[in-house]
């Protein structure tokens, strides 16, 4: 509700755009291929779902000179991720960790499907075991009367 | 019993990822986490936009501290302006108000502030470096801190003068 009455409110307002500012100074070769790995694993805090280094957007181009500070720093990855995590949650990660509860989401499915399999795998052989129903003796008169009848020429 | 052990497993993982699901289906997937609460504030250094004067943020610790990252080419943050000078005005003497200019030139803020006024000071974050440090997804963001230095709360929107009270009086 409040985000599409600022929407509503940014397009009266007449929302404008951050003039262009100047570019920042790469890193060496080696440290700004680092910049731009790490780059596409951070969510653009403004965006939908996209890294920061394939946004245009001013907040992801913030958040790019960031990583870039962080790696001129000669801060390692694990370092640089903490510091994102700390300030916009696990939720600035493109992909998820793989571990706490979102292990579970990752081995969720495959767990569900190991049991469906082992589920249809002894029904299919239950019905492989099963032997073949032997015929009843008959056990009243009217039954064996019916039978006695099936069977005449 | 065996039927029995792969029905609890199996039990125990769709009540889990419904779990899962029902959480995730409450919440808004572009919302920004505010993960800074009850967090020393970031420490920083920028440039006072009317003085020239470099400013510290632990030069105002032991106040509390009003801290509003906006741009002059936000509407919401112009929508805001009004707001935020009442909010001075009224509690000036007891809060510190800060404003951190966000991805913006000087120039377009000193005409903003000339035209349209604000007394508090005005930082110039040049790098933006200071907004991320502080996990700012957008603008306008206002923080408010305590006299220790932590960060109590965040407000994402135009800030309302009934919303800008009752967060001060938190802070006081």
């Amino acid at each position: 509700m409040l985000a599409s009455l600022a929407l509503v409110v940014s397009l009266i307002s007449g929302q404008g755009y951050a003039p262009v500012r100047p570019a920042v100074d790469p890193l060496d070769q080696q440290r700004e291929q680092r910049v731009m790995r790490l780059g596409k694993k951070f969510r653009c805090a403004v965006c939908q779902g996209v890294a920061i280094s394939d946004s245009p957007a001013s907040m992801a181009r913030a958040q790019l000179d960031k990583v870039r500070e962080l790696v001129a720093q000669d801060r390692s990855d694990e370092e640089i991720e903490t510091y994102f995590i700390a300030r916009y949650g696990e939720w600035v990660l493109l992909e998820p960790k793989k571990d706490g509860l979102n292990a579970f989401l990752w081995l969720g499915p495959v767990l569900l499907l190991g049991v469906g399999l082992v589920v249809i795998l002894s029904q299919v052989k239950k019905k492989t075991v099963a032997t073949v129903p032997v015929e009843a003796p008959a056990s009243d008169d009217f039954l064996a009367q019916v039978r006695a009848d099936l069977d005449k020429p | 019993m065996r039927r029995w052990i792969i029905f609890s497993i199996a039990a125990a993982t769709a009540t889990v990822l419904l779990y899962v699901f029902y959480a995730g289906f409450g919440t808004d997937p572009h919302a920004v986490p505010f993960m800074l609460a009850g967090s020393k504030a970031p420490m920083f250094t920028m440039k006072r936009l009317d003085t020239g004067e470099m400013v510290q943020l632990k030069d105002y610790i032991g106040k509390p501290i009003v801290l509003n990252f906006w741009a002059t080419w936000c509407g919401p943050c112009k929508l805001e302006h009004p707001t935020l000078e009442w909010g001075y005005r009224k509690y000036g003497r007891e809060v510190v108000f800060l404003g951190v200019v966000f991805e913006d030139s000087e120039e377009n803020t000193k005409a903003f502030l000339k035209a349209n006024g604000g007394g508090w000071p005005q930082l110039f974050d040049l790098k933006s470096t200071v907004a991320v440090d502080y996990g700012v997804a957008g603008v306008p963001e206002t923080y408010f801190i305590d006299k220790s230095g932590t960060i109590l709360g965040k407000y994402a929107f135009p800030i309302d003068p009934p919303t800008l009270a009752k967060r001060i009086e938190e802070i006081l």
